[in-house]
């Protein structure tokens, strides 16, 4: 289960503090704030697929990021039950000089995993992957698509209660992207919990039961995902006219 | 939120605690993390982990050319094995510094999406930086016994103790390196500059003979860390009298140093993805 309370920040993203600026100022910090994400409060259940949609720039990832515990908020805590498994961005923790073996368990270990588990797994990642042979060979020569389908496998595998995904839905070819969503629905049926930013509108809406339109940081509306995302569009196509 | 109070001895100690357990469950990711840069140097340079040791060696060669003639009388017997001792020592700290600074700055994308304890970042540069450092050592034993009819002996066990001590001094320096360089970008590139001052300061290039001449130098000169912890190795691979107060101040300075490295890295590690 996923409960999330008040992930609320003020000052949030502070600009790079040079040494020159900083004697500049007589002082370290900058104090232009940008305020990321505004009061945003939500909870997502066990089994449920939440989506997150806005325009560049809304604050999606940083929810994220929130949500994945490694962005503190300024204001209000992000609280999640289980362990969590972020596919945020594709082969973190990912070195493309190894081989892609060696890649799983430093994909594996870099999520939390011990050695043992990932010993256990790397079988079904690669199978998975349909990578075989190429899983020796160094990860740089690899295609886009084995790049994204090997990183998705790791992280499918680490078995997590809660998934974070960031626009990467549109991994590999047609029949791959079928068995990722195969893959997200086998995590909702043993009620885990997805959580993803797509700019995919009508994906979304069919997968998710719930959804959240942010911009500039605040929510503008949460609720049915179909219902959302029309509002989403319309207001795009009239702007100005839902505010 | 606790029932403690955020700025209680007790709840800092628990923090702390915590935050070693999850280290500690981390440790075979800093294991990989160091093996696989080092595969991954050995991939991309045919010369791969070589290049760890032949980097000081060159750079002894430079000086051994350069200060060697210098010094001429005053350069002791058994100057190679004095000056690549130092070197190699040297450079352990040298990289485990720049190591740290970078295994921070240039793994944005790990740092933005996984949750773990950033120190494990750092030790794994410390490890990365020990394995090279352990490869040196072969080197140094296979020129020094040629030309100085140097052996490793009884006292080459002092390594089992100053080798330890280095570690320690070397992943507080990392800690300190990474703290600065991360809001200060400017840090990285005056840092060269800075290490290569301080290997002028520390015995190194310099016979230990030139101490002698004054009184003030030799004072100044003894409160340098690198200069007691060189002393020890130097007792260890060299078999140079073994002096107690350099054991003693080598671990003085490397817990002060840790502790201090560490404590300030590790309070600011939350805030570290906002600058990268």
């Amino acid at each position: 289960m996923a409960e999330e309370v008040t992930v609320r920040f003020r000052p949030f993203v502070e600009r790079k503090p040079t040494l020159r600026k900083a004697i500049a100022r007589g002082g370290l910090r900058e104090r232009a704030e940008i305020t990321a994400l505004d009061n945003v409060s939500f909870t997502v259940g066990k089994g449920e697929a939440f989506g997150v949609i806005g325009p560049n720039g809304a604050g999606k990832s940083t929810l994220m990021r929130v949500l994945a515990g490694t962005l503190r908020p300024d204001e209000g805590k992000a609280i999640t039950y289980g362990r969590t498994s972020t596919l945020l961005q594709l082969g973190v923790g990912f070195n493309a000089e190894l081989s892609g073996r060696r890649n799983v368990y430093l994909g594996g270990l870099a999520a939390g995993l011990r050695k043992r588990e990932v010993d256990e797994v790397f079988d079904d990642v690669v199978e998975y992957a349909e990578l075989w042979d190429a899983i020796d060979r160094p990860v740089k020569t690899y295609s886009s698509g084995m790049f994204a389908r090997l990183a998705f496998s790791v992280g499918m595998h680490l078995n997590p209660d809660i998934l974070l995904l960031d626009e990467i839905l549109s991994v590999g070819d047609e029949s791959f992207r079928h068995k990722s969503e195969q893959a997200m629905q086998d995590l909702l049926d043993r009620s885990g919990t997805i959580v993803f930013v797509s700019h995919n509108l009508d994906k979304l809406a069919e997968f998710c039961d719930r959804a959240m339109w942010l911009d500039r940081g605040r929510i503008q509306e949460e609720g049915p995902s179909h219902t959302v995302v029309a509002d989403y569009r319309s207001s795009i196509a009239h702007p100005g006219r839902s505010e | 939120m606790s029932t403690a109070t955020t700025g209680g001895v007790a709840y800092r100690m628990r923090r702390l605690r915590i935050y070693l357990r999850d280290l500690w469950s981390r440790r075979e990711f800093a294991w990989y993390l160091a093996a696989g840069n080092i595969k991954a140097r050995n991939a991309s340079t045919t010369l791969g982990l070589f290049w760890w040791v032949l980097n000081p060696l060159l750079l002894g060669l430079v000086y051994f050319l350069v200060f060697g003639l210098l010094f001429g009388g005053s350069r002791p017997d058994d100057y190679v094995a004095y000056l690549l001792s130092g070197m190699f020592v040297f450079h352990f700290t040298h990289q485990s510094m720049t190591g740290g600074a970078n295994s921070i700055l240039q793994n944005t994308k790990l740092l933005a999406n996984l949750k773990f304890p950033r120190m494990v970042l750092l030790i794994a540069a410390v490890i990365e930086s020990a394995i090279g450092f352990a490869a040196s050592l072969v080197v140094f034993y296979a020129i020094a016994i040629p030309t100085n009819g140097i052996y490793p002996s009884a006292a080459t066990l002092w390594l089992a103790v100053v080798v330890p001590i280095h570690v320690l001094l070397n992943l507080g320096l990392a800690a300190l390196v990474a703290r600065v360089s991360v809001p200060f970008r400017d840090i990285t590139n005056f840092l060269p500059y800075a290490t290569r001052l301080w290997l002028y300061l520390s015995p190194v290039i310099w016979p230990l003979s030139l101490l002698e001449s004054s009184d003030t130098l030799a004072a100044v000169a003894r409160y340098n860390p690198m200069f007691q912890v060189i002393a020890v190795y130097r007792t260890a691979l060299m078999g140079n009298p073994f002096d107690p107060s350099a054991l003693v101040s080598s671990a003085a300075w490397a817990i002060g140093v840790f502790l201090l490295g560490s404590a300030l890295f590790v309070t600011y590690e939350n805030r570290l993805v906002r600058y990268l």
